[in-house]
């Protein structure tokens, strides 16, 4: 995989801290919305009760609606959306609350084509967590359904609107890591994966991630926002994946594998391994892009670039901050560089002050008050969580699996 | 059952316990997804208020807050009323504003730097009545001069471990038992066929002891860290209406429904010595110098609790009832 723009990157390598100084999209500071938009959640579960908790600190966002099945959880939302309105049933919110703007899908996976499709015909923003679908033709029946809304509709690929991995971006795109060789991603956290429930009659439906039936596993729930930062960061896509799995670490009867190897195929040859384990901590998350005159790490709130010792040297690179890796040594990749250069303050401002989340649903009521760009589309979520798709047959099945453009398409 | 899990946050290590009454792989199951989820929030915690981390949330608002309002999450706001209203009825003795001088005096030697100050300097910018402003609707925090700095070490634990009993109590777990650094505690229910959870404050056989059940206890004490400082050891809780190492009292330790609370106060006393400004629903127990001479502490005034079922409070347990005992530091 060759970069694009190489040769004009190389012509203006000198010009690298203005690459920072001048990307509109850099901040990490957060931003105000020009005008009030009212949101509602739909799932007040793990994932909605941290939505609900970056969604407090946007100023002009006031959460209005708070939908979930479970009577727990919703008890749980009153305490953190006090003011907003409380339902079961989300045809029911959306009748009762005609003022909402926005509404934010974070339900089980295989829940989440009926809620959008419903929420766009109400004339809804959406904005829906990744990934999209456990099926392709669910998927696919979104993308459409965001194509032909009139709202607009954001995929929760949270890394599109990282502003380190935005800057991280810049670099790799105009060639600083020059071509591409290879690609690896993991996720490593001790956990259960479990959801806690003390009704057995709810343990089923609340432990739907571990329901080989309606789960994509680990690849699909967890993979899939690193795919989406890969094909983001290289422009292709792969077109084959390979995949084992294993229940290692929790044998207590589950059958969605707890431990997973994956290995794509990109056009022109190059590899990119996927590692999942439930079972060890050691490294957490991140994803890694190694080029033969660097390599860049994702992590979430941080990125560094490790440069080869044969690469252009940046003019900025003296001031850079750096990180020991063992025998590497890693040039920290720091949003806002420039304002807190000249505040003295370039030391202090390493890592994002917000999980990428915040940026994410930022990016979103951004888009929605028309004073942004949506940062990850339907069809750009179609596509990771197709990929995902074929990746977790390829982890249940031990089998080699072929990723069709036609998996993409919405013809 | 018990199920025990652990977390390294904050500079320190957080353990669960959980209790069900039921056996079997059904019911670990449950309680350990539960106690994940409670730690979980622990993390995030971590993420927001760490002062040791340059991407969390509170180093963002330190760089920020005196050049803009910052905007926070309701329960990060939320921490910052109970810190003003502790401040404020404590009359100074509880101030986060207190940050520079513990970094003039090298108390937070692992954290980066930016500028040297002096102890006298840094003893300026002490003030969170005159410093930090608290705007609602949307909630946003903001500093009125540019020297100041927070340190939220006082209450972070306890508000991790308050939102993380939120969590767990919202998983329908009734029995648990939740520390961070053994200096807070906060107890969910009983354990079975016993009348709290036993604690006791600080090491040796003669430590006072405490039972919880449904309660948040924080343990306070200088000694628990310190630094050499220009020839002579300075405690990690400094006087913030003096600007010297807090003398007042050898340990405090108060009990309250909310752990943040009762982590503001012990340090209040800690600093204060003067229990006559607790808010009436808490306890605190004190062990100051003079009454042990210098040495450990031998007395413990008690405040008793108003309107508490007696089970709920401090109390002395029979050694014959004593089960191995969390110590507190």
């Amino acid at each position: 995989m060759t970069t694009p723009d190489r040769r004009t990157f190389l012509k203006g390598a000198a010009g690298a801290a203005a690459v920072m100084a001048f990307q509109p999209d850099l901040s990490a500071s957060p931003r105000a919305l020009g005008a009030p938009v009212r949101v509602g959640l739909i799932g007040a579960g793990r994932q909605g009760r941290v939505i609900l908790g970056e969604l407090g600190k946007i100023e002009n966002v006031t959460i209005a609606a708070v939908c979930d099945s479970d009577d727990r959880r919703l008890t749980g939302a009153k305490r953190r959306a006090p003011g907003a309105g409380f339902y079961a049933d989300h045809k029911q919110m959306l009748e009762s609350e005609p003022d909402l703007d926005a509404v934010i899908v974070a339900t089980p996976t295989h829940q989440h084509r009926a809620l959008c499709e419903d929420t766009l015909s109400a004339g809804k923003h959406v904005y829906c967590e990744a990934p999209l679908a456990h099926t392709l033709e669910d998927a696919k029946a979104i993308a459409r359904a965001a194509r032909a809304a009139k709202g607009k509709f954001q995929t929760g690929m949270a890394g599109r609107a990282n502003p380190v991995y935005t800057l991280a971006r810049s670099f790799v795109r105009t060639g600083a890591i020059r071509d591409t060789l290879s690609m690896r991603s993991q996720f490593k956290k001790k956990t259960s994966w479990r959801t806690p429930s003390s009704d057995p009659a709810r343990d089923k439906f609340l432990n739907w991630r571990l329901d080989p039936e309606i789960s994509l596993g680990m690849v699909g729930e967890l993979g899939t926002h690193h795919f989406d930062v890969l094909h983001w960061f290289t422009g292709q896509y792969p077109t084959s994946v390979r995949g084992s799995g294993e229940v290692l670490a929790w044998k207590d009867g589950r059958e969605v594998a707890d431990t997973v190897h994956c290995e794509f195929q990109f056009p022109g040859g190059v590899r990119s391994t996927w590692e999942g384990c439930l079972g060890t901590s050691f490294e957490g998350e991140y994803s890694l892009i190694a080029g033969t005159m660097g390599t860049v790490k994702l992590a979430g709130t941080h990125a560094w670039m490790f440069k080869e010792a044969d690469s252009t040297t940046f003019e900025w690179e003296v001031y850079a901050t750096r990180q020991q890796f063992h025998q590497d040594e890693g040039i920290i990749l720091i949003a806002d560089a420039t304002q807190l250069a000249a505040q003295g303050k370039l030391k202090e401002g390493i890592g994002l002050p917000h999980p990428q989340l915040y940026y994410a649903l930022e990016n979103f009521l951004l888009a929605v008050t028309e004073e942004g760009n949506l940062c990850c589309s339907a069809e750009e979520g179609l596509r990771a969580t197709a990929v995902a798709i074929r990746a977790a047959e390829a982890v249940r099945t031990g089998r080699e699996v072929a990723i069709p453009e036609q998996d993409f398409s919405l013809e | 059952m018990l199920v025990r899990l652990a977390l390294q946050a904050m500079g320190t290590r957080f353990e669960l316990v959980l209790q069900g009454e039921d056996e079997g792989p059904r019911a670990e199951s449950y309680l350990r997804a539960a106690g994940e989820e409670a730690l979980a929030e622990v993390e995030q915690l971590d993420a927001r208020l760490s002062l040791f981390r340059r991407d969390s949330l509170l180093s963002h608002i330190q760089r920020n807050a005196a050049n803009q309002p910052v905007a926070v999450d309701p329960d990060t706001f939320g921490l910052f009323e109970l810190c003003e209203r502790v401040h404020l009825a404590s009359h100074g003795s509880f101030d986060p504003t207190v940050a520079p001088l513990m970094r003039a005096f090298g108390l937070h030697d692992d954290l980066a730097q930016t500028a040297e100050t002096s102890v006298e300097e840094a003893r300026t910018h002490i003030g969170w009545k005159l410093g930090v402003g608290l705007l609602r609707n949307p909630n946003r925090v903001v500093f009125h001069s540019r020297g100041i700095a927070l340190d939220m070490g006082g209450v972070a634990k306890g508000h991790a471990l308050d939102l993380a009993a939120q969590v767990l109590r919202e998983a329908g777990v009734q029995r648990a038992l939740l520390h961070g650094g053994t200096s807070t505690v906060v107890a969910i229910g009983h354990p079975l066929n016993r009348e709290g959870w036993p604690i006791a404050l600080g090491p040796g056989r003669d430590a006072p002891r405490v039972v919880l059940c449904d309660d948040c206890l924080s343990v306070s004490a200088p000694s628990s860290r310190s630094v050499q400082h220009e020839g002579r050891r300075v405690g990690h809780v400094l006087d913030p209406r003096t600007g010297e190492p807090a003398s007042a009292a050898l340990v405090a330790a108060t009990l309250s429904s909310s752990a943040a609370e009762a982590d503001a106060w012990s340090t209040a006393l800690l600093v204060s010595a003067n229990h006559s400004v607790l808010p009436a629903h808490m306890e605190s127990l004190l062990g100051t110098a003079e009454e042990s001479g210098g040495a450990a502490p031998a007395h413990w005034f008690h405040r008793p609790r108003v309107c508490a079922p007696e089970s709920t409070g401090f109390s002395h347990v029979p050694p014959s009832r004593q089960a191995a005992p969390l110590q507190t530091q």
